[in-house]
């Protein structure tokens, strides 16, 4: 049982972090649309849902708080307050507030920080500003002591019920014979009396109603409000009358008065049952001489009276409204959870199948039987579509990344003082998970240094001619087997001379080197640089802009930055979709083979004699016309032994530059996995995995992006 | 049809075959009905799967509408479900007729 | 023969303590995440009772509750709604409809326990 509420929990923290997530995407979009009734709806519906489900597992911190934003929303909801740029930024406030206190149960054991609960203070304050009147936390009702009354009138030791339901309860499901085997939970029903008195004539019976009543004694040391509270349900228009042990015998005696049946019978039902004696009876009978007909008969010590009905008019029209919106909004995707280790595992498996796959291909193009042949085409076929889903499985688009900065960007405007606007595009690219998680944080910090550093203030701006808005991009597409993602702004660009001038002192640049623009700018890269002329809040935080190419390094991508002076800045990342199979083309080098990813290869021609002499002197090859910085793979991987008799390039492409590899054999595509390379070969240049091939050899990826990096730098020098 | 009726030596017998509940109510009194005005009615109930209120109800109505024109109604073979029913309700006096009390309480 | 009940959230974690306790008391359980899943699930299975959410994505409970009574197999089974404090309206609402029980959210396992067993034991 303890596991099964474990997993109930993890459960509920999944789930409170998502509806946290969409809580706040909400939010964010109520500020350009803040009569939005459906948003309001599905933040009330937030907020709702974590209460209901917090409260379940007595989380009452998390319930507290969330009732009272609850309370809030609900009043937006019913438009009581409007919605303004304060309210969302304090809404904003307390969802962070709630997924610091989800946090907090998700670190079992851990407690709210003092700096928390302050926060929670202070947020509980401004909160109650919108509270309004406090919702009446229905105050308990204290039953006054029952009066100790004369000696000769004490009543029984048990209580009394005497129930008139309303007629329709059974068609609401409820049954009366229900209420008496739950009431049995509660203490000992001693006796119980059913009155079929108000049963019509045959023909004027309506089976589907209750005309039955219900006189019953009734032994327990509950309490009277648990006691009422078995007829919650059934209060409304029925007849319900508890008298606690102990009631005077005037109270019976009003009982009897009150209810519908003749007071002989009622009398000798209460003396049948024990809850009076025949004596007491007959003295409260005589004592009293009201007339039953008298109205003013005062409720009795526990009387339980139900309202009238809502009327059905306006509830109903009012029904009708919600459901309308509702309907709109029936467009929920319906999701899966997976474990993402058990995806892994399962495009580990795809890849040896893939592997396994290509093997048995091999052999049956050996052999010469042709259904043999068809047979394992079919399954290559299929391999490769279950390749392709199992990749996409692990693929998210990356808009749920870049709309976590619709959040960071508004906050940190305001923090700044400026106004920028954030305008996402190609959200919907999609890249495999494991990259995803990792490339969070390198993009916060460049948002935050482009409002930082690249966005001028609005003055600054308006001085330039500008609008006084900047505008913060970001942006990603697909590019030859990598992912871009660009983030632009249009502030004053990169101070080139003040940026080689620091390299200059720091030692980055020797003073007789010529850089170009782009290699000046690149030198924010490097450790330890640091333009800022002021330490802000921001860039306080640490991390430079080293440690952002750090990160996207170790992800096998790249970052390069573009700069018009005035016009703003683009830094641009690439990074690999870092597929676990990719489509390879593979080449062989003497004995050895290579894999080149197969979307980097643009063609491929083969070497004139000529120009491998050439090639002694010179590295680089006329492709029509244009200088193609070339990569002997020979050399480059010092592999002995006489040159082939043939050769070939096989031109590439990467980040707009292009180079040749050249190899001995072209042996055609390959469908291949990459797998990682151990630790000791981690600094091997141009290298950046290995597969291996059907017939059980093992082929290296070559990393292009780094092959032609080195093109270009030999070319150059 | 949740009664089935058969009349031998003079009596009426009725079966009453699955729910006694709320869902079968409007039904089991209109076949109910129609069978109350013979003099000697017995009521097999030992096919009542389910019994609620509103079919103690009925039982109370026929044996109600017997007694008023003085003629007889029986309730035998009591299924668990009667019985439970009954006995919360303490109703089985009401009806005065003998009752087999299982053994497992 | 256990008595089923169907019980109606957007919350998977509610729904599992729910269920966790009602299958405790000796009751079947079936779950469903909105109404328009929960209107699916009534047809196949009797179900006794139903405990069913306001606020939900593409069917909300009171037009599911709507929607439950006019089936002649619903028409008389008892349901109750999950309401909060904040939301008399809806409990009238809901009780227009046909939901005449209620549990206030936020609850305890052992109070939507103890409105079931009013309504039907195990």
């Amino acid at each position: 049982m303890s596991i099964n509420i474990d997993q109930a929990l993890q459960t509920f923290i999944a789930e409170a972090r998502e509806l946290l997530e969409d809580m706040e995407n909400s939010l964010l979009q109520l500020e350009s649309t803040p009569e939005d009734a459906e948003i309001i709806g599905a933040i009330f519906r937030a907020a709702h849902t974590i209460k209901g489900s917090a409260g379940l597992f007595g989380l009452d911190q998390v319930v507290g708080f969330t009732h009272i934003v609850e309370n809030v929303l609900d009043r937006v909801r019913d438009a009581s307050i409007r919605i303004e740029g304060d309210l969302v930024a304090l809404l904003l406030e307390c969802r962070d507030h709630m997924t610091e206190l989800v946090n907090v149960i998700a670190e079992q054991g851990e407690q709210l920080d003092e700096a928390a609960l302050g926060r929670e203070q202070f947020l509980r304050k401004r909160l109650q500003a919108y509270q309004g009147v406090q919702a009446g936390h229905a105050a308990v009702v204290v039953e006054p002591e029952i009066e100790s009354s004369g000696a000769s009138m004490e009543g029984p030791d048990n209580w009394h019920l005497s129930l008139r339901f309303d007629r329709e309860i059974l068609k609401n499901g409820m049954d009366p014979i229900s209420f008496f085997r739950y009431l049995g939970t509660l203490g000992e029903i001693i006796s119980i009396v059913t009155l079929p008195d108000a049963l019509p004539p045959v023909d004027e019976m309506d089976a589907e109603l209750c005309y039955l009543g219900f006189e019953v004694n009734f032994k327990s040391d509950a309490d009277k409000n648990t006691i009422a509270s078995v007829f919650d349900f059934v209060r409304e228009n029925s007849s319900i009358r508890i008298l606690p042990p102990h009631s005077k015998v005037a109270e019976f005696i009003d009982l009897i008065r009150t209810l519908p049946e003749d007071e002989k019978r009622l009398g000798d039902i209460l003396v049948s049952i024990g809850a009076l004696t025949r004596q007491e009876l007959d003295e409260g009978l005589a004592a009293q001489k009201n007339p039953k007909a008298d109205g003013s008969t005062a409720p009795l010590g526990e009387i339980l009276v139900g309202q009238r009905s809502v009327e059905q008019e306006v509830v109903q029209a009012a029904l009708e409204k919600q459901s309308q919106a509702r309907e709109s909004k029936n467009k929920e995707n319906r999701y899966v959870r997976v474990q993402a280790d058990k995806l892994d595992e399962l495009i580990n498996l795809v890849g040896e199948l893939v592997i396994a796959g290509a093997g048995a291909n091999l052999l049956a193009q050996r052999s010469n039987d042709s259904s043999l042949q068809e047979a394992t085409s079919t399954m290559s076929r299929l391999v490769e579509e279950i390749r392709d889903g199992a990749l996409k499985l692990r693929m998210v688009p990356i808009g749920d990344t870049f709309s976590r900065f619709q959040r960071v960007v508004r906050d940190v405007s305001k923090e700044l003082g400026k106004d920028i606007d954030l305008v996402i595009s190609g959200a919907e690219t999609e890249l495999d998970k494991t990259v995803v998680e990792k490339i969070g944080d390198p993009l916060m910090h460049l948002v935050r240094n482009a409002m930082d550093h690249g966005i001028e203030s609005a003055e600054k701006r308006l001085a330039a001619g500008k609008p006084a808005k900047g505008t913060l991009k970001l942006n990603a597409y697909h590019d030859s087997g990598s992912i871009a993602i660009e983030i632009s702004d249009d502030g004053g660009g990169l101070n080139r001379d003040r940026i080689l001038q620091k390299g200059l002192e720091r030692g980055l640049v020797q003073p007789n080197q010529t850089l170009t623009d782009q290699e000046i700018y690149n030198l924010i890269f490097e450790a330890g640089f640091s333009t800022a002329e002021a330490v802000t809040n921001l860039s306080g935080r640490g991390v430079g802009m080293d440690v952002v190419k750090r990160n996207i390094v170790a992800l096998r991508g790249t970052v390069d930055l573009e700069s018009t002076a005035g016009l703003g800045t683009t830094i641009r990342i690439r990074l690999p979709l870092t597929l676990a199979i990719i489509d390879g083309f593979l080449v062989g080098v003497e004995k050895s083979s290579y894999v080149v990813p197969l979307d980097m290869v643009l063609e491929c021609v083969e070497l004139t004699e000529s120009e491998r002499q050439g090639m002694k002197e010179r590295s680089y090859l006329n492709l029509r016309g244009e200088v193609l910085p070339l990569v002997p793979l020979r050399t480059h991987f010092e592999i002995e032994g006489s040159h082939a008799k043939r050769e070939n390039v096989v031109v590439v492409q990467y980040a707009g530059q292009k180079a040749g590899l050249v190899v001995d054999e072209l042996l055609g595509e390959f469908q291949t996995v990459i797998k990682p390379l151990g630790k000791l070969f981690s600094n091997l240049r141009g290298i950046s995995g290995s597969t291996i091939l059907g017939t059980g050899e093992v082929a290296l990826i070559l990393d292009v992006p780094s092959l032609v990096q080195q093109a270009e730098h030999a070319e150059q020098s | 049809m949740p009664i089935r009726a058969e009349t031998r030596n003079g009596v009426c017998h009725l079966a009453i075959e699955g729910e006694m509940t709320i869902y079968a109510a409007a039904e089991l009194k209109s076949e109910l009905v129609p069978h109350l005005a013979e003099p000697r009615i017995e009521i097999d109930l030992s096919g009542v799967s389910e019994m609620d209120s509103s079919g103690l109800q009925l039982l109370i109505l026929a044996k109600r509408e017997a007694l008023q024109h003085g003629r007889i109604l029986n309730l035998t073979g009591h299924s668990k479900a009667v019985l439970d029913v009954l006995d919360i309700c303490n109703m089985a006096a009401y009806f005065g007729d003998p009752l087999i009390i299982s053994s497992h309480a | 023969m256990a008595k089923t009940i169907l019980v109606v959230d957007d919350s998977a974690s509610l729904r599992q303590v729910v269920s966790i306790a009602l299958k405790g008391a000796g009751y079947d359980v079936i779950e469903a995440c909105d109404g328009k899943d929960a209107l699916s699930k009534l047809n196949g299975a009797k179900i006794h009772l139903i405990i069913s959410d306001v606020n939900m994505p593409n069917m909300d409970g009171i037009t599911f509750v709507k929607e439950a009574k006019k089936l002649p197999n619903y028409k008389f089974t008892p349901i109750i709604m999950l309401t909060t404090e904040s939301q008399e309206g809806k409990k009238a609402e809901g009780q227009a409809a046909g939901a005449k029980a209620w549990v206030v959210k936020p609850f305890q396992p052992a109070q939507m326990l103890a409105a079931v067993s009013k309504l039907i034991m195990p």
